[in-house]
């Protein structure tokens, strides 16, 4: 019971500092619409084209920023020997990486969510009959991604060249979630086609079940310092 | 000097084993290449198969037992899991990287293309880069302890992760049935010959494996030993360490 406070107080934490210096929201934010921007001219005028790049566009720029908070949430931690001191309090460590994931899981929603909008105007795009499963898939599909970011960020965070370690290491290994979340929300997007979006949900309940076990039974060995 | 040069001797019964390799080598080769049938649809090609699906084979246990000897290290911290660890993901590379270049010319003559996004390409193609995160990160840590912790949590997720990689590249083109291809088309109706002689190179592979597992770990405990030793001598003179490293 007290370990589950501690996971929402380290959640808590790390929100609250988010909503107080804004840094990884501007960052994010900005980003992320910038990238569905440019992926849209990338793709070009076909209308088509556009609406099956939908989902794919949507999952790189969420992919980009879920990299850039997971980082950001341990870099903010390690600036003034905050991280340390988080260490040392009398919580298991499985509660530390539980919050960190729970705050990276909720700021990735959110930006999901506000992302969901912004591509479909961008490409063309309307929103399906089944939009609920469609927030389904961003609700797993970015859990099993912080899932694996919030992990491995706490691995690199004390390494040299972190900011491009971290995306080389988890890439390979967050591809199962990309594909699925990207094969349901397209099925949904352009098809409105539940049946086929139903199978690569059950591929991410899967993953995140596996690593949200695996992840927090052998975090304590990434941290220890 | 001659402690040295003693502690580097290769065991008689490894350099036995390293031996009779080149034989059994040569023997799986002539399997394949000469006492094996043709195939009906792909002729003499299917010859490349036995060292490809061989090699592939071996290379998932290489990874497999990383994992395990990593977790080994997780749980007894004992130098020498780690040291087997390194080991298997060494050879795990170097069979993946042989699995790619294999399929690769077996591929182009047989499908006409050097690459498509058929489950079991990508899945070896995601393993090399996953084995490959794991080297650098060893890399990056300097204390043997942290490093072989954090690389067996690495071993560890790169495994777990090898599954749902093969089941969603699998869906991933079943879902696509234009580019539905199966490679290998094989199982059911191979001709005793071909699955003895597959099933002898996949020995010799392992056994291939296995010696360098062990002939790498020996090496590594060398290197170990050596490393623990250098760093008692910057213990007992630390200006010497101090100068020399800066």
């Amino acid at each position: 019971m007290n370990d589950l406070l501690a996971v929402l107080w380290i959640a808590r934490k790390d929100l609250l500092h988010e909503t107080r210096s804004k840094a990884t929201t501007v960052a994010t934010l900005f980003f992320s619409a910038l990238t569905l921007v440019v992926l849209a001219f990338a793709i070009g005028q076909d209308e088509r084209l556009l609406q099956d790049a939908a989902s794919g566009a949507l999952w790189v720029a969420l992919a980009f920023a879920g990299v850039i908070s997971a980082a950001q949430s341990y870099q903010a931690d390690l600036e003034d020997g905050a991280f340390d001191q988080l260490l040392t309090t009398p919580v298991p460590r499985a509660a530390v990486y539980l919050g960190k994931l729970l705050a990276n899981w909720l700021f990735m929603l959110v930006l999901g969510v506000m992302l969901l909008p912004v591509t479909l105007v961008l490409y063309g795009a309307s929103l399906p009959a089944s939009w609920p499963w469609l927030i389904a898939t961003l609700a797993l599909g970015t859990l099993g991604f912080a899932l694996i970011a919030v992990f491995y960020a706490g691995l690199t965070a004390n390494l040299r060249a972190r900011e491009s370690l971290l995306p080389v290491l988890m890439f390979p290994v967050v591809v199962p979630i990309l594909l699925a979340a990207v094969r349901a929300s397209g099925a949904l997007i352009a098809a409105d086609d539940l049946e086929l979006a139903a199978g690569w949900l059950r591929l991410l309940v899967g993953f995140d079940l596996v690593y949200a076990v695996l992840c927090t039974a052998i975090y304590h060995f990434v941290v220890e310092e | 000097m001659s402690d040295a040069s003693e502690r580097l001797r290769r065991p008689a019964w490894l350099r036995i084993w390293g031996a009779a390799l080149v034989p059994l080598f040569l023997v799986g080769a002539w399997l394949g290449l000469v006492w094996s049938p043709p195939d009906v649809n792909q002729g003499n090609l299917i010859r490349i198969m036995y060292a490809h699906v061989s090699v592939a084979w071996i290379g998932f246990v290489a990874v497999a037992l990383t994992a395990f000897f990593g977790a080994l290290f997780l749980w007894r911290s004992r130098r020498r899991d780690d040291v087997l660890a390194v080991a298997s993901a060494e050879m795990a590379l170097l069979f993946s990287s042989l699995t790619i270049i294999g399929g690769m010319t077996y591929s182009r003559p047989t499908l006409n293309t050097f690459w498509t996004w058929d489950a079991k390409l990508t899945l070896t193609a995601l393993m090399v880069a996953l084995l490959v995160g794991y080297f650098i990160v060893r890399a990056l840590i300097d204390d043997p302890v942290r490093r072989g912790r954090v690389s067996a949590v690495v071993a560890i997720v790169v495994a777990t992760s090898l599954p749902f990689n093969y089941l969603a590249a699998e869906w991933f083109r079943t879902l696509h049935p234009s580019r539905a291809i199966a490679l290998d088309g094989s199982g059911v109706t191979m001709a005793p010959e071909m699955l003895a002689t597959l099933l002898f190179n996949t020995v010799v592979a392992g056994l291939v494996y296995g010696w360098f597992l062990v002939d790498r770990a020996r090496l590594g405990r060398i290197e170990a030993q050596l490393e623990t030793e250098r760093a008692e001598r910057e213990l007992a003179t630390p200006s010497a360490g101090g100068v020399v490293r800066v």
